[in-house]
């Protein structure tokens, strides 16, 4: 418990070091955590009373999830940008840029940004990634948005209600129109809805259907301008859902253009308007003179792309880019020391982890998969590999989501602990093998090899790094048989909900589409709480 | 001269072939190249039904067979399918991506060439002097430089510290910059002739200040090679009788050694000038990943991180083409100047 208090004060100095701002949730009580966890072997979660809310449900299961460690909880990755000294912006929580919040400075109208990779086509329905998600919204926008800290946020929706349960409503704004001129009606929104969901809606089969996973249809109310949602269930999530997904499109033009067209066009209600697209070069924006609100500071907006991340810093640093994602460690002090620019970097919504799947051997016994998370030092990898951009975690939710366990705090650096663990679990001279990715997630291998090394270390375990190609690796965890899937892997999960149940449900219980773990108590904390309807 | 004809048309059948067997080698590889490009274009958590869909979209449950044939048949009618990534059509992606390469792999060669023959020549004339000397260790240099090093430092020293030069990227391609020069009005307009001068240059020096550091980046290790190579050669034909004879009838140094010892030389320089223009199509990943170039290596780099197989496909087969173009060229312009090649 000591200990366990002593790294929450390490963990968060490290933090602020790194950068100001991680702002707790939103002050919500949350559920009792540590009072009789010195002794892990009992489930001791069963013996408080059963909580009252569908955030302390989940809050629940991540208090029980800690306990019963079926990954070692690694670091919260950060959005590391660089920026030039001509534009103020900060960055967002979600991996997102909305460039209607860049200012230029001075005489300047002009702002490029520089990412890693371009679009996959323009059709915002029609994509799943964060690259291309960011040349869309520019110039599309949803029923709801979020703000910088992730709080959810009217946008074409100027409220929204809970009908009954299966039923949601949603106000749109008036006077709003797309930028080819025509007005933003409730048959769009509904269409543009049911052409996620519907596959026989819009010509589109959409990856984003599982985004909305629950809703079901929606259709325009009578009289009102509002729309109707529906979903299988009570979904407690949804308005979160609508919050990051589903851009509203015009009815009329997609009915009437074909795929190749919709897919290098874009007629959104957003505060940019396409100016030119040349695929695998650049998109180029001009401001969009009639938006409904004050029009971007910017008037003319440029997306372009390089994969290398020097090139990047090397475009920022010459000034020809004002704005580049993904400035890696190594780079961050060249930016930092130029006039020009500097960093913005943020918490971002993306978890690293190393699952240990839970029916294998030597994970399937609690006192193990423990011991690997005592023996890391999670705070000098951190400090060393990350430079410092990153956060610890103790739960698979992260701090500021819906269901986040304030009282859960990261497991403590504690070798003997380890090894004690380790002996008590019988597994003592288990030999096992991590698998990761190289260059999918932000110092992947090196964590790996860091983590490796750390439990090489213990007196009973040996371990090794296998690098694996991340298609290779994504085949075997998502063919559904657990029994393909290596034991003992590195992985990044983003979760743009913000809402504990979009980690927990898909990786951690028993039938996850990408799950390593089943516990009939987790599956029952989280049936819980999403039979209940949630605060959004 | 029949045969010279039967010579080209064996050379170009035997191209054909080649390209074939690339698309063959292709579907092996993807036979045994693991991860299906589902789990590239479906999210993590997509379920197994969605999968499935897409996996229909895409063709993908045909036998690979199935596939290999719809794909020979539909390339000779020249469709190259379309991206599993973006599903817009490859053809018209992979060409617009070809004069950037082209344009980078001559301006490479035209560096390479303009300082390796004189480079080159000068060290065999002085052999064992002061400039051979530094002509040797310059060679040197250029072929044990890295590529990606040599980029990332001339990025720094000009572009970066000096502002000489911008770091990357090409703003604006040569066939547009020439674009102000043909003649844009028809026949009712009069035909006026060279028209936007002024735009002409801005983008000729928009284009010249992109195309410098990744031309010089690519071309010196080549510079190197052909220096070594004009040097033996030099060396070579100075031994030979004929140089004697030509001195011996009083000719001038210079004109011996340009006129009839150079020439001589170039001819295997010419050869391997060829040759490396083809691999330059294909092998400038590097220095276009450097220099954000967009051509043709970054694309099918992008193609390969993402399993788009219907881009890599379509990349690796406009590659192979222009390999095998250049060969036969440079096999047809080798038998012409030496038809003992041709038996």
């Amino acid at each position: 418990m000591e200990r366990r208090k002593f790294l929450t004060l390490a963990g968060t100095a490290a933090g602020t070091a790194a950068l100001a701002g991680c702002s707790s949730g939103d002050g919500t009580p949350t559920d009792g955590g540590g009072d009789t966890a010195t002794d892990t072997e009992e489930p001791t979660a069963t013996e408080r009373p059963e909580p009252e809310t569908r955030e302390g449900y989940l809050q629940r299961a991540n208090l029980v999830l800690n306990e019963e460690a079926p990954w070692i909880f690694l670091n919260r990755q950060y959005s590391v940008y660089g920026k030039s000294t001509d534009i103020a912006w900060q960055a967002r929580r979600d991996e997102r840029i909305d460039a209607y919040a860049i200012e230029p400075q001075g005489s300047k109208s002009s702002v490029t940004i520089t990412q890693s990779q371009l679009d996959s086509g323009l059709d915002p329905h029609d994509h799943r990634e964060t690259p291309t998600d960011n040349i869309v919204l520019q110039a599309y926008e949803g029923l709801l948005s979020r703000d910088r800290e992730g709080r959810v946020t009217n946008q074409l929706a100027t409220g929204y209600e809970r009908v009954e349960a299966g039923q949601v409503r949603f106000q749109l704004r008036s006077g709003v129109s797309f930028h080819s001129g025509d007005s933003l009606t409730k048959q769009d929104v509904a269409f543009s809805i049911n052409r996620i969901v519907q596959s026989d809606v819009g010509g589109l089969e959409s990856p984003q259907s599982d985004q909305l996973a629950g809703v079901t249809g929606a259709e325009p109310a009578d009289g009102d301008s509002a729309v109707v949602v529906s979903s299988d269930g009570i979904n407690p999530i949804v308005f979160a859902l609508f919050a990051s997904y589903c851009d509203v499109m015009n009815r009329s033009w997609v009915e009437s253009n074909d795929t190749a067209y919709i897919n290098s066009h874009m007629n959104g209600t957003g505060p940019f308007m396409l100016d030119n697209y040349e695929q695998d070069v650049e998109i180029s924006y001009e401001s969009y003179d009639d938006y409904y609100m004050d029009a971007a500071p910017a008037d003319s907006l440029t997306i372009q792309a390089a994969g290398e991340a020097s090139t990047r810093v090397n475009q920022l640093l010459s000034g020809e880019t004002d704005l580049i994602v993904n400035v890696p460690p190594q780079n961050i002090s060249q930016v930092q020391n130029s006039e020009d620019s500097e960093i913005s970097a943020v918490p971002s919504t993306r978890i690293i982890y190393n699952a240990m799947i839970y029916n294998r051997e030597p994970f399937d016994s609690p006192q193990f998969r423990q011991a690997m998370n005592y023996a890391i030092d999670l705070e000098s990898i951190i400090s060393n590999v990350l430079s410092g951009f990153a956060d610890q975690t103790g739960q698979p939710t992260l701090e500021g989501f819906v269901g986040h366990n304030g009282d859960v705090d990261p497991y403590p650096y504690d070798v003997e602990e380890a090894e004690r663990l380790v002996e008590e679990s019988g597994y003592a001279g288990a030999e096992i093998e991590l698998h990761t990715p190289n260059g999918r997630y932000l110092k992947d291998l090196e964590i790996a090899q860091a983590v490796v090394g750390y439990i090489d270390e213990l007196e009973n375990v040996s371990a090794e790094v296998q690098q694996r190609d991340f298609g290779n690796l994504a085949g075997e965890l998502l063919d559904g048989d657990l029994s393909t899937s290596p034991a003992f892997y590195l992985i990044g999960w983003g979760n743009a909900t913000f809402d504990a149940s979009q980690t927990i449900i898909p990786l951690l219980t028993s039938d996850g589409a990408l799950t390593s773990y089943s516990n009939d108590r987790v599956d029952e904390l989280m049936n819980e709480a999403q039979s209940m309807g949630g605060e959004n | 001269m029949a045969s010279f004809g039967r010579f080209v048309a064996k050379r170009i059948l035997q191209g054909v072939g080649v390209i074939f067997g690339v698309i063959t080698v292709l579907f092996v590889l993807r036979y045994v190249t693991p991860g299906s490009p589902v789990d590239f274009i479906a999210p993590l958590d997509a379920s197994q039904a969605t999968r499935q869909r897409i996996a229909e979209s895409l063709g993908l449950n045909e036998p690979l067979y199935v596939q290999y044939f719809d794909y020979v048949v539909s390339l000779v009618q020249g469709d190259m399918g379309y991206s599993y990534r973006s599903g817009t059509a490859v053809r018209p992606r992979v060409f617009a991506k070809l004069p950037a390469t082209l344009e980078l792999a001559v301006a490479a060669t035209l560096v390479a060439v303009a300082l390796s023959i004189p480079l080159g020549v000068i060290s065999a004339t002085r052999r064992h002097s002061l400039p051979d000397y530094v002509a040797t260790v310059f060679s040197l240099l250029g072929i044990s430089t890295p590529n990606f090093w040599l980029g990332v430092m001339l990025v720094v020293l000009f572009a970066v510290q000096f502002n000489v030069f911008p770091t990357s990227s090409r703003p604006v391609g040569l066939l547009d910059a020439l674009g102000h020069l043909v003649v844009i009005s028809g026949p009712e307009q009069g035909w006026a002739l060279p028209l936007d001068v002024d735009p002409f240059l801005a983008d000729m020096e928009n284009w010249l200040a992109h195309i410098v550091l990744p031309a010089i980046t690519l071309g010196t290790y080549f510079t190197a090679l052909i220096t070594r190579l004009t040097r033996s050669g030099m060396l070579d034909q100075l031994g030979q009788g004929y140089v004697r004879a030509a001195r011996a009838k009083g000719l001038p140094e210079t004109l011996v050694t340009y006129r009839h010892a150079l020439r001589n030389t170039l001819i295997p320089v010419i050869t391997v000038v060829g040759l490396q223009l083809g691999t330059l199509i294909g092998g400038a990943v590097i220095t276009e990943a450097v220099f954000d170039w967009p051509g043709l290596g970054t694309l099918v780099i992008d193609a390969i991180n993402n399993r788009d197989w219907p881009l890599i496909q379509g990349c690796l087969v406009v590659i192979g083409a222009g390999f095998v173009i250049v060969n036969v060229v440079v096999d047809t312009l080798y038998a012409k100047l030496n038809p003992q090649v041709m038996d």
